[in-house]
């Protein structure tokens, strides 16, 4: 069955028609055309598909799209405005917080969920907020570095 | 060397592809979504060991939405292949011998579809006996897994590598003091965030262009000629952005992009299969599990004399990589020290325990935790100290290793480790820790080394080409046949350029691995893509920029050894600088060719398979980790507190670069330590996603503190070695040799886990089918 959602996909409204079991994830990158969210586990252990949903970080592959009916989603192609990088994504090039980049969108968007609601935190708040975000790659440290550095600067 | 001469080599640099990464706009290959793209999947064996009775895949045709299907008959000799040895089909023929082999594959219009389609199929397995322990693999009885062999050996036996070095046996009698131990490692999943996929997409030629996320797009390329029959001008393979392999997605990906091709081909349709976690668990092959049993002997005052280190391999179902690892394996086997005599012999078996290939450290991750735990229990025996004791034996320039290889130069193995020694405060922990009395935690210190051959070695042939072009807009193109998956050798070459060439960075771009472009220089393995493609790139970028001098020099008119550079300019005599951008010019008017290939070949090395001596490799990596740790004695629980990891890479390039991989590397190897285990009940693999097999996430990695030291390696270029594999290698023993220290409990068993590390031994298990049986079948 078809249900018709409306949602505010990085600050563009958008009406789409969704299966009932259809996930958010799915609904993003194969309706919407929003590939950043990744599919990683689909099971909601990785992260990888991680976006903010109404202001939280969330594990798309989670939410039902009919669930998002109303939300207002973010993903990581709507940080950057006119070619200026958010301060987390300048942190993330500066601070080398990336290698195959598989995992990159979706820690930046649970970084930002945790910065926009504490935007000091401690370094163990960091890797509390970022455990739910699997990195096979870098061992962490450039990424709570990076973190680390926006929340020092107070910028984000 | 100095730092001085440099511009880019060594300095601060950030990542090429770190803006579209940062920004969501790479594409993955599952990322594409092609207009009339077809949507794959494979029928999957839900059996170990089985012949295949009856397979009839017609019913899935009669599914809404599926287009084509096929199985092995789809293929040339039923698509079999394999290197080095061929015992492997594209789609499985006759028998399936582990669980997850693809049988059958389905193109549809829906992920749904292709899945109703593969479950219509109509596939009647016969069950055979398994061999699911390796220890077994050769018994006279033990059913057979791989094929009648001509030399009529076991069937079930793959290969064996040897070194040897006098007769060990003669010198242990000698010996006051002796270690006779058996370690154990098990299967380790990569655990790459992307999973496995190809897409293919028909040509008007009747050929097919593949995107794969594979390592080495040569090798896809090799195998979609073979067994598509194809000319190989008509097919084409690109990489495009791919979500880490770590050894990873080769052999499987290879099988991939072929059932993909052969859909397209059918179908005359784009076809993409991408994996579900499940899938890529169920189906991939891990790191080999492997079975060491090792004798050490040593004199009272420390001197070791002798090692024996007699080891199994399982290789699951298929060879894949498995004799180039147990080779590896072997060349390693007994750590980085002096011996009077040695004897090594790892063989490596059939199984119907999935199957096991290429990952970090290649049979040395294996065999390093095997050694490195026993030299520690043998420094103990002789009352020791650790570094004491790998100070009094380890490598140094001018020794000659057991394998008969003098080694001249580049052996910072001393050094590694008495930067680690100073960093971790290690006399003073190991004195204090030692005093500990609390029943409840403990802390503890312990110390691995290791040396890595550098590059394939005497695996094969040893040789990287690279290209460079200057474009109109006067950027500066180069393309690679070694590939970036992560690791970061885009950003090596591109460093290596502006060096050369005297230009900014941002003016080079390293194009994405493609056959069309790129020219073959082997796969993207073995850590060698610094070195190889690294000194290839140099050679290029000196090539081009001699011809740019002589057009500033005709330019300036004045002799091209005047010529001199200020920034990106040419300086003549007259001290009047000329842009970069008018040299080009000049050179284009003069008809100068403004590209260029660089080829590198590594010194050519001989290791004779049966006598087990030679020079296996033409330099080696070496390190040494110390790690810190805290065990809580009630509940098994460790945690890592510190590592300290002093790596001999030669010439760092790119420093940030290197960092992130000793980093990563660490971290696999605390997650290979303590906590990852596929484990294989009667062929079924336990863990099909990351609820249940646990990788370390940001919670558990401890402080890490990395220190490179920089000594000359005259073949790299400027001087450089690799990181990539070694820096995960020595983690897993240091980190068990710490838990010794702490506990006074040795574990021989990986993972040192919280019952191993609580009671000594594993608890008993029930296996269950369940979980691959179900995740074959969803999503």
């Amino acid at each position: 069955m078809l249900h018709e959602i409306t949602l505010t996909v990085n600050g563009e409204q958008r009406t789409v028609a969704v299966k009932s079991h259809h996930t958010l994830l799915k609904v993003l990158r194969e309706q919407l055309g929003i590939t950043s969210p990744k599919i990683g586990c689909e099971n909601g252990e990785c992260g990888a598909c991680t976006v903010l949903m109404n202001g939280k970080a969330v594990n798309s592959c989670l939410v039902l799209a009919v669930e998002a009916d109303g939300a207002v989603i973010e993903t990581v192609e709507n940080l950057s405005k006119e070619g200026e990088l958010h301060p987390l994504q300048q942190a993330f090039v500066e601070h080398n917080a990336i290698q195959c980049g598989f995992c990159t969108p979706g820690m930046i968007m649970s970084a930002k969920g945790l910065l926009d609601r504490n935007p000091h935190p401690t370094v163990d708040e960091v890797k509390e907020a970022l455990a739910g975000n699997l990195c096979r790659c870098t061992g962490y440290i450039r990424i709570v570095d990076a973190v680390m550095d926006v929340a020092k600067k107070g910028d984000a | 060397m100095s730092d001085l001469q440099y511009k880019y080599i060594g300095k601060p640099a950030d990542r090429v592809d770190a803006l579209e990464k940062v920004t969501g706009a790479a594409k993955y290959v599952g990322d594409y979504y092609l207009p009339d793209m077809l949507y794959a999947r494979a029928l999957r064996s839900e059996l170990p060991h089985a012949r295949i009775k009856h397979l009839d895949t017609r019913p899935a045709l009669n599914v809404p939405g599926v287009i084509a299907v096929i199985t092995s008959e789809d293929f040339i000799d039923h698509g079999r292949f394999g290197f080095p040895v061929k015992d492997h089909f594209a789609l499985a023929f006759e028998k399936v011998r582990y669980v997850g082999q693809a049988i059958a594959a389905v193109a549809a219009e829906t992920p749904e579809a292709a899945l109703n389609g593969v479950k219509a199929i109509i596939c009647e397995l016969e069950p055979l006996p398994g061999v699911f322990d390796m220890d077994h693999a050769l018994d006279p009885d033990a059913p057979q897994v791989g094929f009648e062999r001509e030399d009529h050996k076991h069937p079930n036996f793959l290969d064996m590598s040897p070194v040897y070095k006098g007769d060990p046996d003669e010198v242990l009698k000698d010996c006051p003091v002796v270690l006779h131990e058996e370690y154990r490692t098990v299967h380790q999943e990569h655990s790459y965030l992307e999973t496995e996929g190809a897409l293919a997409i028909p040509t008007s030629d009747g050929g097919v262009t593949v995107y794969c996320n594979n390592q080495s797009p040569f090798i896809t390329k090799g195998n979609l000629v073979a067994v598509l029959g194809l000319d190989p001008i008509k097919v084409r393979v690109i990489q495009p952005h791919v979500g880490g392999s770590f050894g990873g997605k080769d052999d499987l990906n290879y099988l991939t992009a072929c059932q993909v091709a052969a859909l397209a081909l059918k179908a005359k349709r784009p076809v993409r299969m991408t994996f579900s976690r499940e899938e890529s668990m169920i189906a991939s092959y891990k790191r080999d599990a492997m079975h060491m049993r090792i004798t050490l002997g040593a004199d009272k005052d420390g001197t070791l004399r002798a090692c024996k280190a007699i080891h199994t391999l399982d290789s699951g179902a298929y060879s894949s990589q498995s004799p180039f690892t147990a080779w590896r394996a072997s060349i390693h086997a007994m750590g980085a020290y002096r011996y009077d005599a040695v004897k090594v012999e790892v063989t490596s078996v059939y199984t119907n325990n999935g199957f096991s290939g290429a990952f970090r450290g290649f049979g040395n991750t294996e065999a390093c935790f095997g050694i490195e735990s026993a030299i520690d229990e043998l420094a103990e025996k002789l009352g020791m100290d650790p570094i004491d004791f790998r100070l009094k034996n380890c490598l140094r320039v001018g020794d000659v290793t057991p394998h008969g290889q003098k080694l001249t130069e580049s052996v910072g193995l001393v050094e590694c480790l008495e930067t680690v020694r100073k960093l971790s405060d290690w006399d003073r922990k190991r004195a204090e820790y030692a005093r500990q009395t609390s029943q409840d935690t403990r802390c503890g210190i312990g110390v691995a080394v290791l040396f890595h051959g550098t590059s394939l070695g005497a695996e094969g042939v040893d040789c990287a080409t690279n290209t460079i072009e200057i474009l109109p807009d006067y950027s500066v193109a180069c393309a690679s046949g070694l590939t970036d998956y992560g690791q970061g050798p885009r950003t090596v070459y591109t460093l290596i350029t502006a060096e050369e060439l005297g230009i900014s960075p941002e003016r080079v771009r390293i194009l994405l691995a493609d056959t069309d472009t790129a020219i073959d220089s082997g796969p993207t393995v073995a850590s060698r893509s610094t070195i190889l493609a690294g000194n290839a790139m140099r050679v290029a970028a000196q090539t081009l920029a001699r011809t740019l001098n002589f057009a500033a020099a005709d330019m300036l008119k004045c002799e091209p050894q005047r010529v001199m550079r200020i920034g990106e300019a040419y300086v003549g005599p007259n001290e009047e600088p000329v842009s970069w951008e008018k040299v080009v010019d000049h050179a284009r008017s003069m008809g100068l060719v403004l590209s260029a290939h660089g080829k590198w070949s590594a010194p050519e090395i001989h290791w004779d398979h049966h006598k087990g001596t030679g020079t296996p490799y033409f330099g080696y990596h070496f390190a040494a980790q110390v790690a810190e740790v805290q065990v809580d004695l009630r509940i098994g629980k460790t945690q890592v507190l510190n590592i300290w990891a002093a790596h001999d890479t030669g010439k760092v390039i790119f420093p940030q670069g290197a960092l992130g991989q000793v980093y990563g590397g660490i971290t696999q190897g605390l997650g290979y330590a303590l906590m990852e285990e596929a484990i294989y009940a009667d062929g079924y693999l336990q863990s099909v996603n990351f609820d249940t097999y646990l990788i370390p996430t940001s919670m558990d990695v401890p402080d890490m503190t990395a220190r490179f030291v920089e000594t000359n390696f005259s073949p790299g270029p400027y001087g450089a070695k690799n990181i990539a594999e070694p820096a995960m290698v020595p983690t897993a023993p240091a980190i068990v040799n710490a838990i010794y220290h702490a506990t006074g409990k040795r574990i021989r068993v990986l993972p040192a886990d919280l019952e191993r590390v609580a009671l000594g031994k594993s608890l008993h298990k029930r296996g269950s089918p369940v979980s691959c049986k179900v995740g074959l079948k969803v999503k």
